[in-house]
C-alpha cells in the first residue's frame, strides 16, 4: 500500500507546524480515498487524520483569537 | 610732530582740539554708504543733522547737510533709506564733536538696490555658497524647531499655528529679531548662532511677512548669507510672499514661499501619517483574515471528506463490500458444488449404466477366477477349477464339474429364469 508521500506518521502531532499538519492531513485523506490499505492501517490513518484536523483547527482558532484581540484592543 | 606733554607741562585744550582737527582733516573727502537711521530737521536751522548707520556693524556717524541740499532731494529722504553720501569729516572744537559735512546725498534707488543684490548674488554664487551639494536635508520629525521672527508678528503666528495643526506636539525655540531696518541683520545673525548651537534644535526657520525691497534688504545681506551658509542646522527661508526671493532663499537648505508654507516643510502632517499607518495596518489585518478564512474553509472541506467525517460509513462500506464478496464467494462455491453434484450423479448414472448390476439383475452372472479375472469362455476354466459367480445379489463359490462348448448350450426360449 503506497505510504502517503514521505509523511512520517509517528512525529508527534503537536510538534508539527500548521502547514506540515495540514499537508499530512491532505496526504492521509488521499491515501484513504485511494483505498486498498489494510484495515488496521486504514484505522490508524483515520485516527491520525482526526488528530491532525484537531491541531489545525486549534492553530487557526488561536490565530483568529490573536487577531480579534488586537482589533478589540483598538476599539477599547 | 608728536606733541611733548607731561603732567608738569600739560597742553591746553585748544591745542589738543586743533591737533585733533588737523588729524581729522587728513581723511579728506570720501564717498560713504549707509542707511539713514535718524533724521532731525528743525525749523530755522540752516543745517540738517542725520545719523548714518553702517548696514551691518553697530557703527554710525553724524552727518550735517545744508538745508537746501536736504530739501532738494527727490524722492525725499526717509529713515531707513539706503544712501551714498560725499562728505568731509569735521571736528567742532567748541563742543568736541565730530561729524561728516555732507555736500552730496544720493539715495540708492530701487534699481541700484536690485542691481547691487544681483551683483552680490553672482559673487556669492561664484563662491559656491548656493551649491546644491551644501544643502542639508530637513529632519522628518524635528525635536525642536528654531524660529527667528519679529516679536508677535503675523509670520510668527502663521508658522506656529500651521505647524501645530499638522503636528500638535511640535516644540519651538523662538528667537525674536528685528526683521527689517538697520538692526535686522545683526539681530538675525545673533539668533542664528544661538539656535545653531542648541543641540535640541534640528531645523531653523527664518520667517517674515511680505514687505518692500528695502524691507527685505537685510535678507540679501552678505554677512547674513555667509552666516547661514556656515550653519550646521538646516535652515528654512520663509521670507515675504511668493515672488520675493532674497538671497537667503538661495543659501537656505529649503525655501518656503510664505511662513504658512514653511509648516509643510518642517513637520509631517501627523493626521495624514496616522491615516496612512492605520490604512497599512488594516490592510495587513485584512490579508491575515483572508488567509485564516481560506485555511479554515480548506480544513472544513478536509474534515467533511467521508474518510474522515464518517469512517463508520467507510467501515460499513467495507463490511458491505466484504459481505458482498462473501456472498459472491458462497454463490460461487454453491454453484460449483451443485455442478459437482450433477456431475457425480451423471457419472454415477453412467457407471451404473455401465455397471453389470442391472445385467445381473436381469439374470446374468459374472464368473470370476479366484484371481479376479472375469471368465468369458468356458474353456478358461478346467474341471474342478474354483470360481466365484457374482449374482445381482451376493455371489457363489463354485467348482467346475463339467465344461460344455458353447454350441451345445442354448438358452431356453431366450428368457432367463433365475
Amino acid at each position: 500500500m503506497a505510504e502517503p508521500a514521505g509523511k512520517d506518521h509517528d512525529v508527534n502531532v503537536s510538534d508539527l507546524s500548521y502547514e506540515e499538519a495540514r499537508d499530512e492531513l491532505i496526504a492521509i485523506v488521499r491515501a484513504l480515498e485511494q483505498g486498498g490499505a489494510p484495515l488496521e492501517e486504514s484505522l490508524a490513518l483515520w485516527q491520525r487524520g482526526e488528530e491532525l484536523a484537531k491541531i489545525c483547527q486549534a492553530k487557526l482558532e488561536g490565530a483568529q483569537e490573536q487577531l480579534a484581540r488586537a482589533q478589540g484592543a483598538d476599539e477599547s | 610732530m608728536a606733541l611733548q606733554t607731561s603732567a608738569e607741562n600739560p597742553a591746553p585744550v585748544r591745542t589738543i582740539a586743533n591737533l585733533i582737527s588737523g588729524y581729522i582733516d587728513r581723511l579728506g573727502t570720501v564717498w560713504v554708504e549707509g542707511q539713514i537711521a535718524q533724521l532731525s530737521r528743525r525749523q530755522g536751522m540752516a543745517t540738517v543733522f542725520l545719523t548714518l548707520r553702517d548696514s551691518v556693524a553697530d557703527v554710525s556717524v553724524t552727518l550735517t547737510a545744508p538745508r537746501q541740499l536736504f530739501d532738494s532731494l527727490n524722492p525725499p529722504l526717509i529713515e531707513g533709506a539706503s544712501v551714498v553720501v560725499l562728505g568731509k569729516p569735521r571736528y567742532y572744537a567748541n563742543r568736541g564733536t565730530l561729524s561728516l559735512a555732507v555736500t552730496e546725498i544720493r539715495t540708492v534707488g530701487l534699481g541700484d538696490l536690485l542691481a547691487r543684490i544681483e551683483q552680490r548674488r553672482q559673487l556669492l554664487a561664484a563662491e559656491g555658497l548656493f551649491d546644491r551639494a551644501l544643502k542639508h536635508t530637513l529632519p522628518f520629525l524635528p525635536h525642536a524647531i528654531g524660529l527667528i521672527t519679529a516679536h508677535n508678528s503675523a509670520a510668527e503666528r502663521d508658522v506656529l499655528q500651521n505647524t501645530r495643526r499638522r503636528w500638535p506636539q511640535a516644540r519651538f525655540v523662538v528667537g525674536y529679531a528685528a526683521m527689517q531696518g538697520t538692526n535686522a541683520v545683526r539681530e538675525v545673525v545673533e539668533q542664528l548662532r544661538t539656535l545653531d548651537r542648541d543641540p535640541e534644535v534640528d531645523v531653523i526657520v527664518v520667517a517674515r511677512g511680505g514687505g518692500s525691497v528695502e524691507d527685505l534688504l537685510p535678507f540679501s545681506d552678505e554677512t547674513l548669507i555667509r552666516e547661514v551658509a556656515a550653519c550646521r542646522t538646516p535652515i528654512v527661508s520663509a521670507i515675504g510672499h511668493e515672488p520675493d526671493t532674497p538671497l537667503l532663499d538661495l543659501v537656505a537648505d529649503a525655501r518656503a514661499s510664505t511662513p504658512t508654507d514653511a509648516a509643510k516643510l518642517i513637520v509631517p502632517d501627523v493626521a495624514q501619517e496616522r491615516a496612512q499607518v492605520e490604512q497599512a495596518r488594516d490592510r495587513v489585518r485584512g490579508a491575515l483574515q483572508a488567509m485564516l478564512d481560506r485555511e479554515s474553509r480548506q480544513l472544513a472541506d478536509l474534515r467533511d471528506r467521508p474518510v474522515l467525517a464518517d469512517p463508520g460509513g467507510e467501515l460499513a462500506a467495507l463490511m458491505e463490500h466484504n459481505r458482498e464478496v462473501l456472498q459472491r464467494a458462497r454463490n460461487a462455491v454453491r454453484q460449483r458444488i451443485d455442478r459437482a453434484a450433477d456431475d457425480i450423479d451423471h457419472r454415477l448414472a453412467r457407471v451404473r449404466a455401465l455397471s453389470p448390476q442391472a445385467t445381473l439383475r436381469r439374470g446374468y452372472a459374472v464368473v470370476q477366477t479366484p484371481s479376479g479375472g472375469v471368465v468369458t469362455e468356458a474353456r478358461q476354466l478346467g474341471v474342478g477349477a474354483k470360481a466365484s459367480v457374482v449374482l445381482a445379489e451376493g455371489s457363489l463359490d463354485v467348482t467346475v464339474e463339467r465344461i460344455e462348448s458353447r454350441a451345445d448350450v442354448e438358452l431356453v426360449n431366450g428368457k432367463s429364469d433365475g
